[in-house]
């Protein structure tokens, strides 16, 4: 068995035992999962407390078509503005409409005996324009207004088709809103994971350097041979964790989703994933607005989410080895994690740029911008991944990925220079140059 | 014959110079001591033979060929600052080990249980090493140093760390390694242990390497031809007796109705002579050379006063 591989073998046997890896890979999905869902779930519950809010109204008009809620309590009041302000502390706000509010919408004042909430501001500003609004239709004196209004709004949504990559049939539709929301998340995927494992590959060098377990080592076996094992030992680690969200995920995607679908909206979506041609009537029919279904469409295709999940591992992996290789270097460098900060700054700069990229690039996926950034490797992991879910052509992720791997062979062969010399260099820290001198000693 | 052969090495750091010129040539089959101060260049000498670092000048030859990347597969190393992984347990690590120099599991297994046995550490195998006190893990890098019975073996301070006990039975092992056929380099500033184990010994110091040999023959060398002279009778009358051929180092002291002195013997003259002309002068009661311990020698040579 070669010693590349027992290094390997004992990287990943190391980490993958520990429980903290057990513990992240199957919380980490739940963890997202309730990222998402916090937000809406602490909106939802989060109204409780009630406020009590006292109306002084000097049009007459609108405080008694004020509607009250759970949260929001309107209590009109005879008062004066000044004595309410001074008597009325108890309650959470005075609210004062003036006269002259019909002509002039600003004249109203909201005195808040506490902190103020744009929710709240919103709902009763959004009310009090509501009935102004009814209010001045009803001088018009129009039969039946409130019913031709309705009738006269529309609100429009599309469905977006390939027209380049299939003209019969719709097959071939993504959601462009599932494309952006999946881009986003797959690039900040990609960042987090270049990040993480790659300074695990830096603080796992500085520790091995430290402990002197290298010199023990370097009789039987060759620095290279422990960069590479460390590099890879590592990157099977990145791997597997990958490979068990995505059973995860796309375990409950295809399984739990549909059933959790009305079956309307199910139906529909099959229809759509199946490219039939009443897909659109049957969305129309259900009222189900069909840009929404053509995401949970998207969302749900197994083949789509395979695919984006091969080019992610794809991407990752590549990402994470050129990376790693630099991260690797650095560490053979210096005998801390505090002496590294300096010698990372060519690391972090092009993964800092790459994501600012990917924000960018998200927006117009199709241009030269964007077809660049997704080229050169340092950038191109992080930028690629957020592109690949509008369907770009498959010769672009090729040749990105062959212009990924090769960089990586080349950064490898510079990182193992660097890192031959360093690992056996103690107590100075060296600059940028003097890296560079490493790279063309004669070893 | 030589089985490491190292020709005009030096190597410049930056700042000073750690090693300037330096040749020795390590006989197969001996145990061979690198002495010297702190900071004389041992352990960078080390290093160069581990093909840790290189020379910045001269060459270093494994038996007849050039020392060549693979003949580090031939060295076993146990470096002077232990490295051990922390979190790993002391079976499993040392298995690692077994591994990474090339033996099958069940050949690694087989010897460490013998080695373990050895040192009577069987209880270990499933401890962390971080659990070990200093000395402990000493054992388990010695054991994996040796393990794959390399025909050279190199260690850096073998003996800091260890109780008298336990450096006793470390000694036993270096002998018996060599016995069965190992070249053992060691560094040291245990002299005690380079009278009792070397063979051969190159001192380096301040870069140089200012004294080479047999343990023996460097001891004689440096004898000088001093003796110990104990006996009865009158002083003069010795002195008369070998006076030209002699020079008197000592004064003669007094021990009961002993006497004793120590007589440095010129290099031209005949040692049976001057104890042939001595027992006519004085009642001898002894006469006998005095061989300097390495310990004298090594502060004599590094002080200069060779």
């Amino acid at each position: 068995m070669s010693n590349t591989f027992i290094i390997i073998r004992r990287e990943f046997n190391e980490r993958v035992r520990k429980k903290s890896f057990i513990i992240t890979t199957l919380l980490m999905p739940v963890l997202m999962i309730a990222l998402m869902a916090a937000p809406a779930l602490i909106m939802e519950y989060s109204g409780g407390e009630e406020k009590r809010i006292a109306v002084i109204d000097e049009s007459g008009l609108i405080a008694s078509q004020l509607q009250s809620d759970d949260e929001l309590i309107f209590e009109p009041t005879d008062l004066s503005v000044d004595a309410a302000r001074k008597e009325l502390t108890d309650h959470y706000a005075v609210l004062c409409i003036g006269s002259g509010v019909f002509a002039d919408p600003s004249d109203v004042k909201f005195y808040v005996n506490s902190s103020s909430s744009i929710a709240v501001e919103g709902n009763i500003a959004n009310q009090i324009g509501h009935i102004i609004e009814t209010e001045k239709l009803k001088q018009y004196d129009i039969d039946n207004l409130q019913q031709i209004l309705d009738e006269v709004k529309t609100s429009v949504s599309m469905q977006t088709f390939r027209n380049d990559k299939s003209q019969e049939g719709d097959t071939e539709a993504h959601s462009s809103i599932a494309a952006t929301a999946l881009g986003y998340v797959l690039g900040f995927i990609l960042y987090a994971f270049l990040l993480i494992y790659g300074s695990m590959v830096m603080q796992s060098v500085i520790e091995e350097k430290n402990s002197r377990v290298l010199e023990v080592m370097v009789s039987s076996v060759r620095p290279f041979q422990l960069m590479m094992g460390k590099i890879l030992g590592i990157a099977s680690v990145a791997v597997v964790q990958i490979v068990i969200w995505g059973v995860l995920i796309v375990g409950v995607g295809a399984a739990v989703l549909p059933r959790l679908m009305p079956d309307y909206l199910a139906a529909g979506v099959e229809a759509m994933q199946a490219g039939a041609p009443q897909a659109a009537e049957m969305a129309a029919a259900s009222d189900f607005d069909p840009e929404m279904m053509q995401a949970v469409a998207s969302i749900t295709d197994a083949g789509y989410v395979t695919m984006i999940f091969a080019c992610l591992l794809l991407f990752v992996l590549g990402g994470y080895l050129l990376y790693s290789a630099m991260f690797a270097a650095v560490g053979s460098a210096v005998d801390s994690i505090q002496d590294a900060a300096q010698l990372q700054t060519p690391i972090m700069v092009p993964i800092i740029l790459a994501l600012l990229m990917m924000l960018a690039v998200i927006k117009d996926p199709d241009s030269q911008v964007a077809f660049w950034f997704s080229m050169i490797p340092l950038t191109s992991p992080i930028v690629m991944i957020a592109r690949i879910p509008y369907d770009i052509p498959l010769w672009e992720i090729a040749l990105s990925l062959v212009l990924l791997y090769a960089s990586f062979i080349g950064m490898v062969w510079v990182a193992a220079k660097i890192y031959r010399v360093g690992i056996f260099m103690y107590g100075k820290k060296p600059t940028i140059k003097e890296l560079w001198k490493w790279v063309r000693y004669p070893f | 014959m030589d089985l490491l052969t190292v020709k005009n090495v030096s190597k410049q750091y930056v700042g000073h110079k750690a090693l300037d010129d330096v040749s020795l040539a390590i006989p197969r089959g001996s145990v061979y001591g690198l002495l010297g101060p702190n900071g004389a260049g041992k352990t960078t000498l080390i290093r160069i033979i581990n093909r840790i670092t290189a020379p910045d000048s001269g060459q270093v030859f494994f038996g007849d060929r050039e020392l060549s990347p693979d003949d580090v597969y031939r060295i076993g190393y146990l470096p002077e600052e232990r490295g051990l992984y922390k979190k790993m347990k002391v079976g499993e690590q040392a298995l690692f080990f077994a591994r990474l120099k090339g033996l099958s599991r069940r050949e690694a297994i087989a010897r460490l249980k013998t080695w373990f046995i050895k040192f009577g550490i069987q209880d270990w195998w499933n401890k962390k090493v971080e659990e070990l006190s200093k000395g402990m893990a000493q054992k388990v890098q010695f054991i994996v140093t040796v393990l794959h019975k390399p025909e050279l073996l190199i260690f850096d301070e073998p003996f800091s760390g260890f109780d008298p006990i336990n450096a006793n039975l470390l000694k036993e092992e270096i002998l018996a390694l060599r016995d069965q056929g190992a070249t053992v380099v060691f560094s040291t500033h245990n002299m005690a242990s380079v009278e009792e184990i070397c063979d051969h010994i190159t001192l380096i110091d301040k870069s140089h390497n200012i004294l080479s040999g047999n343990v023996d023959e460097i001891r004689r060398r440096y004898g000088a031809n001093v003796f110990e002279v104990a006996y009865r009778g009158d002083e003069e009358a010795l002195h008369k007796a070998v006076g030209e051929r002699c020079e008197w180092i000592d004064g003669s002291q007094s021990e009961s109705v002993y006497r004793t002195v120590k007589l440095h013997v010129r290099s031209d003259a005949d040692v049976r002579a001057v104890i042939a002309a001595a027992n006519e002068a004085v009642e001898l009661r002894s006469f006998h050379e005095i061989i300097p311990s390495m310990n004298d020698i090594f502060i004599r040579a590094v002080s200069g006063t060779l």
